[in-house]
């Protein structure tokens, strides 16, 4: 988890984030890899991928990919993929929910042998570094 | 990377953690077992120190909401204290900033 977050602070020092909003991509990558890892492996050791770039978009406008390929079964049923109501005061069921709300884009692919997952971040910024990995 | 918790009685009543670290999947399951025991009716007040916490995820949250329902259920205080930008931030983010008890100083 903490190379993952290094890997994160990293691109967002990159494209010129704040501390809130590094965090935040941080959280949500956190987030992902946790769901894989209960929900996926069921808490055993499985082999996950992990790929994360920028894209430059012209207009001071960049792209944070992260991508996640794990091995775990499948996911069929799309509700999982929503969380539970944010209002509902309750001890699980947040890590959904929050990587929705801090990432523009989130995609799940089922694929034969696991899963794919593909999270956007959109980043207005004029200190953008040029392309990189 | 671990958790650091050490805890105190600040009044008799009263006990205290505090914490040291990032609190995620991996080291909620700590916190959580250092919490649980204090979830009854031996205190009246349970505070959380997070002072010298940088990060928190949902496994964290879903640790402390444990917390605010002992405090909904027995009528005793919750309270989060010296709460970092980030860690209050993802606490906005799961809209739980007004339903805890938080705390900005660090005299919790």
């Amino acid at each position: 988890v903490h190379v993952l977050q290094s890997i994160v602070e990293v691109l967002g020092a990159r494209v010129g984030l704040d501390e809130i909003a590094t965090n935040r991509l941080a959280l949500a990558v956190d987030e992902l890899y946790a769901n894989i890892a209960k929900h996926g492996y069921h808490g055993k050791p499985g082999p996950v991928e992990f790929e994360a770039h920028i894209h430059r978009e012209s207009g001071g406008i960049a792209q944070l990919h992260f991508e996640f390929r794990d091995h775990a079964p499948a996911i069929k049923d799309k509700e999982i993929l929503n969380g539970r109501d944010i209002n509902d005061v309750a001890p699980g069921g947040l890590g959904m929910h929050l990587i929705c709300s801090v990432m523009d884009e989130v995609q799940h692919e089922a694929l034969p042998d696991g899963n794919r997952w593909h999270l956007v971040a959109n980043i207005k910024t004029e200190a953008l570094y040029e392309h990189g990995h | 990377m671990g958790i650091e918790i050490t805890e105190d009685h600040p009044a008799p009543d009263c006990v205290r953690l505090r914490i040291s670290g990032d609190i995620n999947i991996h080291t909620s399951p700590e916190l959580r077992e250092r919490l649980k025991p204090l979830l009854s009716d031996e205190y009246k007040e349970i505070r959380i120190a997070l002072d010298d916490v940088r990060f928190i995820d949902s496994s964290g949250i879903a640790t402390l909401v444990e917390g605010l329902q002992w405090s909904r259920s027995s009528g005793g205080r919750f309270v989060l204290s010296g709460l970092a930008n980030t860690v209050r931030d993802v606490f906005v983010l799961a809209k739980l900033d007004t339903v805890f008890d938080i705390e900005d100083n660090a005299a919790a």
